[in-house]
């Protein structure tokens, strides 16, 4: 996955056209990701770790079809629900109500659907209360909650989670891992980043260690975070 | 659960476009009642002027040239009084046209948060930002219509068929708006281009005066101009009663179809490179 950096970016249209004329428009490729090739099969918990800027985020948006491949081809078999940041999607002016309807169609469920599914995914986010209020009004932990209510809200075949566990107390770090693995249990595929390696290490069978683009290992998770852990010591 | 043969994503799947937006705007129908739904909550429901709040802007202007104009001109060119020339410019013109276009060219860069985490296709907030001009262009109508009422202007039954141009309004405000957005991913500037050229566009088709001010060795500059035929078409369903010369509707329906294959065109191919800036 390749984005082009040009050297002197002309951000206006004016500069881009003085730069063209005086033949300096030059782009320069930051491949942020080389030869990522893995699978994840049905059930599978794939970690991801590895230093900020390794190219974590990258991946996730490339396998959630957000970006495009440079080079190469994603695959992904089934319904996938993406969490990619705490605010997924969500809209500050918008009320928690109106927010779940919203990204729930985003995420191609239909509105009829939604709806009914309000109070439930309200109840399970701790937020009944709150779904009158406009988003602007939630903290980072509530959006969390509640972004992270709606993604797993139907059983995604796949599910991408981006460092958004991070964010939540230690009551909802306890709930959402037990229902990350109620969805494993039910046969949804993860593929989750973050930072926490114990967590890593309990919830993922494989993990995958990216280092500026490449995969450093990949294997059985405790190998590779000690792998990585290594690493980061010298 | 999806069945384990069958890709949902496959990013090397092969790409129609033109084709393939048709078929996801259609497939995402719901997301944009949604989104269009909600931008007009947002207008009406909380203003205590409701509809008249999207006139607001454009009358005030109207008000202004008409004190200037009128004073100037005592009679307009036609049987019809002044405010109605006028407002039946404002609303195709300001209204849905301007307004479209500016919101349909910033679509993109208003939903960057959306596109840059959620796999959703980008025509689809470029497209119900021109519905959203439609609509407000369709309740825009009512004070049009109460307005030639009010000064005995007889309404005639061409008024029906006024979707015509209005749907031709819809593709040539998706087209343009389009073009604009796939821009605006890549220059910052433009869209302030964008205002300015809407200003002027506003002016240089007989929004708000009449006609024959202009020379006649500049008439055909004016004429050119594809909004000029829409006018001509909208004015003639709504206050006069007849249908424009058949240049305007061939003019008319020729500008959309092009502007609305080569916005979509263009966006289409740009934009795996367009998502990557947002």
């Amino acid at each position: 996955m390749a984005y082009q950096m040009a050297r002197n970016r002309a951000t206006t249209a004016k500069e881009y056209a003085i730069n063209m004329l005086k033949r300096q428009v030059v782009y320069d490729e930051l491949w942020a990701l080389n030869d990522v090739t893995f699978d994840v099969k049905r059930g599978e918990v794939l970690g991801v770790i590895g230093a900020n800027g390794a190219g974590k985020s990258t991946l996730m948006k490339v396998l959630a079809g957000v970006l495009h491949p440079t080079a190469g081809r994603v695959q992904v078999r089934g319904s996938l629900s993406p969490m990619i940041e705490v605010s997924g999607g969500m809209n500050n002016e918008l009320t928690g109500r109106e927010n779940i309807v919203m990204v729930g169609t985003l995420l191609g469920r239909p509105p009829k659907e939604m709806n009914n599914r309000i109070d439930a995914i309200g109840e399970w986010a701790g937020l009944t209360d709150f779904l009158g209020v406009p988003l602007r009004g939630y903290s980072t932990g509530m959006k969390a909650r509640l972004g992270f209510a709606i993604a797993t809200d139907v059983k995604p075949d796949v599910l991408l989670i981006d460092e958004v566990l991070s964010v939540g107390d230690e009551e909802f770090k306890g709930r959402s891992l037990k229902r990350i693995e109620y969805l494993m249990d039910g046969g949804t595929s993860v593929v989750m980043v973050s930072h926490a390696l114990p967590m890593i290490e309990k919830l993922c069978e494989k993990a995958m260690w990216l280092d500026h683009g490449f995969v450093k290992a990949t294997g059985p998770s405790q190998d590779v975070v000690v792998a990585y852990k290594a690493s980061v010591k010298k | 659960m999806a069945s384990t043969s069958t890709p949902v994503y496959d990013s090397a799947a092969p790409r129609r476009p033109i084709f393939d937006e048709t078929r996801s705007l259609w497939s995402h129908r719901s997301l944009i009642r949604l989104l269009v739904g909600r931008d007009l909550t947002v207008r009406y429901k909380r203003s205590v002027l409701g509809v008249w709040w999207t006139l607001l802007n454009p009358l005030l202007t109207a008000a202004v040239m008409w004190l200037v104009f009128s004073q100037i001109f005592r009679r307009s060119s036609e049987d019809v009084p002044f405010i109605v020339y006028m407002l039946s410019g404002i609303l195709l013109i300001a209204t849905f046209f301007a307004q479209g276009v500016l919101a349909a060219g910033s679509s993109l860069m208003s939903s960057a948060g959306i596109l840059s985490k959620l796999r959703v296709p980008g025509e689809v907030f470029a497209f119900t930002a021109a519905i959203a001009a439609m609509v407000n262009f369709a309740i825009g109508m009512v004070p049009l219509l109460l307005i030639m009422v009010l000064t005995g202007t007889p309404i005639p039954w061409t008024v029906v068929l006024t979707p015509i141009p209005a749907f031709a309004m819809l593709g040539l405000v998706t087209g343009v708006g389009m073009l604009i957005a796939s821009a605006a991913v890549h220059f910052y500037d433009v869209l302030d281009f964008v205002r300015v050229i809407l200003q002027l566009a506003i002016w240089l088709v007989p929004t708000f005066y009449p006609m024959d001010i202009i020379p006649e060795q500049f008439q055909i500059i004016v004429k050119l101009n594809p909004l000029y035929s829409y006018l001509q078409v909208f004015r003639g369903f709504v206050y006069r009663g007849e249908f424009a010369p058949s240049w305007n509707f061939i003019y008319m329906f020729g500008s959309a179809v092009i502007f609305l294959a080569a916005g979509v065109w263009i966006f289409s191919k740009s934009w795996r490179a367009m998502v990557v800036k947002l």
